[in-house]
């Protein structure tokens, strides 16, 4: 092992080397750039390819191209890139092609600020592209450790699952500071709990499971296999079809492999729920971790609260969230978005506060806490409103 | 007995003060800690800032946010003003030369940083480098050396004349 | 001919649904025969192919291994996938004029300006017809389509003083050439050379399209005639004799209106490399340094993330 202290972007771009990447190809954009400098200087060095696209559909239709030539692919944008990625997006999940995409969010709408963190991608990774019928996996990172940690299983998961996950970072997980551990050898990286990924190639004549099986290797092309994948409806051979009944095989698919294999996504820290208490924090990403020195805090002076910081959004993990519990939601955005899930997950009481471009700090979080605590309606303090 | 340090390192562009924060972070790395570092910048028009948030401490670290400075090393009046409040507890160290320090603040120190860096040293840029010599002072929670030995490897250049600029800020006494 | 398509083609896409009358299998069967006459096989060509007509009608018809993009962007993904194939396998793509000088023109430049080796095989049938007939990129000025009901007043990438092809050269292709459908040997012997040439090749094919441009553009059912105007597309003194309702049809569209250049365009083949192979060359050059990832502490900002 060697310790190191740098950014996430560094980080990131060490742990997709570590998982084998050989190509990457991206657009620059603040503040994901750094990724795409580090790669061109360090996936040489590895054996890999460094492409820099035209723009980001581009970028992601390139990384989809070098994976279904057997090439294990990643790209990495901020939000104005990453709308750019549903077109091909939409054709990695549909033709079951893993890609890593990596999305250092910014405040928005449009271009926003550029160097500011944001949170305003939390439904768009749900939702990526048209047409509906599939899940998404979303990971996110609340720091440099654990970007490096979350590249190396998101190229894990997209390998077994065959679809692109995305690793939903902020700005300040990008672009901030960390002391972190890198491992040398493969032996070090299983250590950690960090098996590297595998990548087989996928022999016809059918191509398509009709099962929610995972663990199958993807379609290769150029090896001789009859391969094919399109943005078609496929049969299970790769036909383009326009019958209803391969639609539903396909949706089953794209759905409950994620579904029914969720175990394997699913995470979240629990600070402070041992003793069940009435009022849980919850947050992703950056905050995460103010979050929870504020659990510190409160419970240093007695205060009975918790906080649920989610590592893995999507597929939501409705179990988390308990009716009986007040919620208060902390993210980077003002309309509020993981509250909503929350929302609908716990069917209780759920307040919201949002920050944008910068994060809370642990004493307004006290107020707040103090506040649901003490008749329960934190009116009157900025940026705090009952959940809708 | 476990600790949390948190050292705000502030002035404008081409200081160094992403670079300093860079040292320290790195040397609670050789002094076998933690440590996490968030940098910002204000806008470029007047009244502008870089900001180094270093947290340092003995386990995990939760927030990377500095919210209760234990040192504030100002280096610049805009920085100086629009994060004093955070070290109110704390040590303020402030760049004499450049800083006009208010009475407010119960502990503060003026650091003639980038005089002494000009006279002794023959350059305005080792004045950074000064500034984190005197923080190490009043640092208990690593070694001298672990500092010295980050800025040997952070200094593309120039690495002599920053670890004499470490060294005379190490011992430099302030009243 | 059964024979070809029976080498080459996966049995459940012969015949093709194209329409009847559609130049389409024509130019696929061109291609078929360049393959054939270098002789190829199914696992030395990987084939890709667009969106429309051009697109559906030939994806996962060939026998080895296929992949289709969606609309415009399978040049991108060509790219990608260039990168990741040896050089002895051959990436042909089938695409319509919409996908190829329309939605994609941008990743085909690209891909032009890089070198990357594929053959571009654009089928164009002068406009948005698996949609029902809209006006496209080459579509003639004044048509009368589906979404030019009073003619088409703007111009496309094919007229008097502006070609496509043009743009393509510019972007750094290195193989070019023009035809029509109905072309035989000159054509594949083209597109021979295209295949052959290490690097960007694209070979445009005007063909036919008598459901949509054919009734709607040219007012006409009869397929001969149709057909007969597109022979002149390239000869303008084509079909002097064939009378009144020959002449009808070209006083409709003028396909003189064109002035193009027919047959090779332009054949610059191996003069400058693919960029997808110096990528390589230039990668291999780090092979020692491969076994030790370098100071992983240095992969970060640095000194310049100051403003």
């Amino acid at each position: 092992m060697k310790t190191v202290f740098d950014t996430g972007n560094a980080a990131i771009t060490e742990a997709a080397i570590l998982a084998g990447l050989k190509f990457y190809s991206g657009y620059p954009i603040t503040p994901a750039t750094e990724i795409a400098e580090n790669m061109s200087r360090r996936l040489p060095m590895a054996g890999g390819y460094y492409l820099q696209a035209e723009d980001e559909t581009a970028a992601f239709h390139m990384a989809i191209g070098a994976s279904l030539g057997g090439l294990r692919a990643m790209t990495s944008t901020s939000g104005p890139g990453y709308v750019l990625y549903a077109d091909p997006y939409g054709w990695a999940i549909g033709s079951e092609i893993p890609v890593v995409i990596l999305n250092a969010q910014r405040v928005g709408p449009v271009s926003g600020i550029t160097g500011a963190p944001g949170q305003g991608e939390f439904y768009l990774s749900r939702y990526p592209t048209h047409g509906g019928n599939f899940e998404t996996i979303v990971l996110a990172p609340d720091g440099v450790k654990e970007a490096f940690e979350m590249t190396i299983q998101a190229f894990r998961l997209s390998e077994r699952f065959r679809t692109p996950v995305t690793i939903l970072a902020d700005q300040l997980v990008t672009d901030g500071w960390e002391a972190f551990q890198i491992p040398q050898d493969s032996y070090e990286l299983e250590a950690l709990g960090l098996p590297l990924p595998k990548r087989a190639v996928h022999w016809g004549p059918d191509f398509y499971p009709r099962s929610d099986d995972i663990d199958i290797p993807p379609v290769v092309l150029g090896r001789g296999t009859g391969g094919a994948c399109s943005d078609w409806t496929p049969t299970e051979e790769g036909y383009d079809t326009e019958e209803i009944e391969a639609q539903m095989k396909h949706s089953y698919r794209l759905i409950y492999k994620i579904r029914n294999n969720r175990k394997l996504i699913d995470r979240s820290l629990l600070t402070g729920m041992e003793d069940d208490p009435p009022v849980v924090m919850v947050s992703y990403g950056s905050p995460s971790r103010v979050v929870r020195r504020a659990v510190k805090a409160a419970r240093a002076l007695g205060i009975r609260v918790g906080a649920i910081s989610l590592k893995s959004l999507w597929p939501f993990q409705d179990d988390l969230f308990d009716q009986n519990r007040i919620h208060l939601v902390v993210e980077l955005n003002h309309d509020g978005q993981l509250v909503r899930e929350v929302q609908r997950a716990s069917g209780g009481r759920v307040h919201f506060l949002g920050r944008c471009g910068e994060l809370p700090t642990v004493t307004e979080l006290l107020e707040i806490v103090r506040a649901l605590f003490g008749g329960g309606r934190p009116r009157g303090i900025k940026n705090v409103r009952e959940a809708w | 007995m476990t600790f949390r340090l948190e050292v705000l390192i502030s002035g404008f562009g081409g200081q160094g003060v992403v670079l300093a924060g860079r040292a320290l972070g790195l040397a609670a790395v050789h002094g076998g800690l933690e440590s996490t570092m968030l940098v910002s910048h204000g806008t470029e028009t007047r009244g502008g800032y870089v900001r180094s948030q270093v947290v340092i401490s003995d386990e995990e670290i939760d927030s990377p946010v500095v919210e209760k400075a234990d040192i504030f090393l100002a280096l610049s009046q805009a920085a100086y003003d629009r994060f004093k409040h955070l070290a109110k507890n704390g040590l303020t160290l402030y760049e004499s030369d450049l800083v006009v320090a208010k009475e407010d603040l119960t502990r503060q120190l003026a650091i003639p940083a980038r005089k002494l860096a000009i006279e002794e040293l023959g350059t305005e840029l080792a004045a950074n480098m000064i500034a984190m010599g005197q923080i190490a002072r009043h640092l208990d929670v690593m070694p001298f050396a672990a500092l010295q030995k980050a800025v040997a490897e952070l200094s593309k250049r120039g690495a002599e004349t920053n670890l004499a600029a470490l060294g005379l800020g190490f011992n430099l006494e302030l009243v | 001919m059964d024979g070809l398509f029976q080498k080459y083609l996966r049995p459940k896409k012969i015949p093709s649904t194209a329409c009847s009358g559609c130049g389409l299998g024509q130019v696929h069967k061109r291609v078929l025969l360049a393959i054939d006459g270098l002789g190829l096989g199914v696992q030395d060509v990987i084939w890709g192919t667009g969106i429309g007509c051009a697109g559906r009608q030939t994806f996962n018809a060939w026998k080895g291994d296929n992949f289709a993009g969606t609309h415009g962007r399978v040049y991108a993904l060509a790219a990608g996938l260039r990168m990741a194939l040896p050089k002895e396998k051959k990436i042909v793509l089938t695409v319509g004029d919409g996908d190829a000088f329309g939605i994609g023109l941008k990743h085909l430049l690209h891909c032009a300006r890089r070198n990357l080796d594929m053959t571009v095989i654009v089928a164009d049938n002068f406009g948005y017809q698996s949609t029902g007939g809209q006006f496209g990129l080459t579509t003639p000025p004044g048509a009368v389509t589906d979404s030019s009901p009073y003619g088409l007043s703007e111009t496309g990438w094919l007229g008097p003083d502006l070609d496509v092809l043009e743009i393509l050269k510019a972007a750094g292709a290195t193989f070019l050439a023009r035809h029509l459908s109905l072309d035989g040997k000159p054509s594949v012997d083209n597109l021979k050379l295209a295949l052959l040439n290490p690097g960007f090749s694209l070979v445009h094919f005007i063909f036919p399209c008598v459901t949509h441009f054919g009734a709607v553009s040219l007012a006409e059912r009869d397929k001969p005639l149709i057909l007969s105007w597109f022979k002149s597309v390239f000869n303008p003194a084509y079909g002097q004799d064939r009378g009144e309702s020959f002449q009808k049809l070209k006083d409709r569209i003028n396909p003189g209106f064109l002035k193009l250049k027919r047959g090779l365009y332009h054949d610059a083949s191996g003069s400058r490399p693919d960029y997808s192979e110096l990528l390589k060359a230039w990668t291999d050059t780090f092979r020692p340094d491969r076994a030790a990832p370098k100071e992983p502490g240095r992969a970060g900002s640095g000194e310049g993330a100051e403003p």
